[in-house]
C-alpha cells in the first residue's frame, strides 16, 4: 500500500512539473490560480511548524511559557531573517534548545 | 565556467558544457541548504518506521522535500492512505508555476528532454536556471543549465538521504527528540526570509492558526485544512490590497 501511494503521488508531482512543457496546454494558468498558489510554501511549511513547536510531544497538550522549543524556534526565526542559512538556523534552534533544556 | 560572461555576443553560443557547468555552480551554494535538510529526512524516514529502502526511493519517487517528510509523518501517525496521497498532492501543486515560467525556454526540445527536465525541476534548480534564461543571452544549449543545476540538486538529495538513513540507526533514543525538532527549525529557515507582504502574514497566521485550532481532526485533517485556509486568506488579502490599490 505504501508503495503505491508513494509511486501515486511521485506520479501526480511529476506531472505537476511536466504539464506546461507538454505542450499539449499552451496557456498560462489563470491568474487567480497563479496568485494562490504562490502561498503555498508560506502555508504548508507554516502550518508544520506552528504544532511542532506549540504542542508538547510528551502529552500533546499546548506549551506556552514553559516550553523551551517555543524560545529556540524564536531564536532560530532571527538567526534565519539575519544569516538567510538554513545550516546556521538549524544549528542555532537546536543548541538553543539543548541550552534552554538543561536549564528550565 | 563561462570565461566571457561580460560579452553577450559571446555567450550566445556557450557549448553544452559550459551550459551545464555553469548550472552546477551557480547551484552550488544551494546545496548547504538541502544537504542537511535530506539528512534530517532520512533520520526522520526511519523513525516515522518507514524501511531504509522506502526511505531511500522516497527521494527518487516524490523528489520534494517538504512532501516527503509530511508522507512519512503522516504515514507514521497512521491517516488513511487518501489523505497521505492528497496531503502530498496539495504540497506539491505549486511546481505547476515553476513549469508555466520556464516552458517558454524548453518547448522546443524533444519530448525525452522536456520529460527528464520536468522531472528535474524542483524549487531549487527552477530559482537558479529561470535566472539564467531570463537574464542571459539565449543560446543553443540553454537547456543545459537546468540540467546542470538539477542534476547537482538530485544527486545532493540522494546522497544526503542515504546519509541520513545510514546514520539515522545510530542516533540514540535521548537524541531523537531534538533531532525531530531539526523539522520545523529547516522549515523556519525556508518560511522566515520569504515573510514579506501582509498578504504573506495572512498566510501565515491562518494557517499556524488552524494548525493549532484543528488537531482535534481525524486522521491529521488539521495539516490540510490549515494548508487550503492559509492559501485562502493569503490570497484574499492579496486581493483586497489590489482592490484598495486600484480604486485609490
Amino acid at each position: 500500500m505504501i508503495w503505491f501511494i508513494m509511486i501515486a503521488a511521485g506520479l501526480f508531482t511529476f506531472a505537476t512539473r511536466f504539464i506546461m512543457l507538454s505542450n499539449g496546454i499552451s496557456n498560462r494558468p489563470p491568474q487567480w490560480l497563479v496568485d494562490a498558489l504562490g502561498f503555498v510554501p508560506i502555508a504548508v511549511l507554516t502550518a508544520i511548524i506552528v504544532p511542532a513547536i506549540l504542542i508538547d510531544p510528551a502529552d500533546q497538550t499546548i506549551a506556552l511559557w514553559d516550553n523551551p522549543r517555543l524560545f529556540a524556534a524564536a531564536l532560530a526565526i532571527i538567526a534565519a531573517l539575519v544569516t538567510r542559512q538554513m545550516i546556521t538556523t538549524i544549528a542555532v534552534g537546536i543548541v538553543a534548545l539543548w541550552v534552554l533544556q538543561w536549564a528550565m | 565556467m563561462p570565461k566571457v560572461q561580460n560579452s553577450p555576443k559571446a555567450s550566445q553560443n556557450l557549448s553544452a558544457g559550459s551550459e551545464f557547468w555553469a548550472g552546477v555552480c551557480e547551484e552550488m551554494p544551494l546545496i548547504f541548504g538541502v544537504a542537511p535538510f535530506g539528512l534530517v529526512f532520512g533520520v526522520l524516514g526511519l523513525e516515522s518506521g518507514l524501511t531504509p529502502w522506502q526511505t531511500i526511493l522516497m527521494s527518487s519517487i516524490l523528489f520534494g522535500g517538504a512532501s516527503q517528510i509530511v508522507f512519512a509523518q503522516l504515514w507514521a501517525a497512521g491517516v488513511p492512505a487518501l489523505i497521505v496521497g492528497g496531503s502530498v498532492c496539495v504540497i506539491n501543486m505549486r511546481h505547476v508555476l515553476y513549469s508555466a515560467s520556464i516552458a517558454a525556454y524548453l518547448r522546443h526540445l524533444p519530448l525525452r528532454w522536456r520529460i527528464l527536465l520536468g522531472y528535474l525541476l524542483t524549487d531549487e534548480a527552477y530559482a537558479i536556471s529561470i535566472r539564467r534564461f531570463q537574464h542571459e543571452p539565449p543560446g543553443p544549449n540553454q537547456h543545459f543549465h537546468l540540467l546542470g543545476s538539477g542534476m547537482l540538486l538530485w544527486t545532493s538529495w540522494q546522497f544526503s538521504t542515504i546519509f541520513g538513513v545510514l546514520v539515522g540507526g545510530t542516533i540514540p533514543d535521548s537524541w531523537s527528540l531534538s533531532l525531530s525538532f531539526a523539522v520545523p527549525l529547516t522549515f523556519i529557515a525556508i518560511v522566515a526570509p520569504i515573510l514579506k507582504t501582509r498578504a504573506d502574514l495572512a498566510a501565515a497566521v491562518t494557517a499556524g492558526t488552524i494548525a493549532i485550532l484543528g488537531q482535534p481532526l481525524p486522521w491529521n485533517l488539521w495539516l490540510i485544512t490549515a494548508a487550503i485556509g492559509g492559501i485562502l486568506a493569503g490570497w484574499l488579502v492579496s486581493r483586497l490590497n489590489h482592490q484598495a490599490g486600484a480604486t485609490s
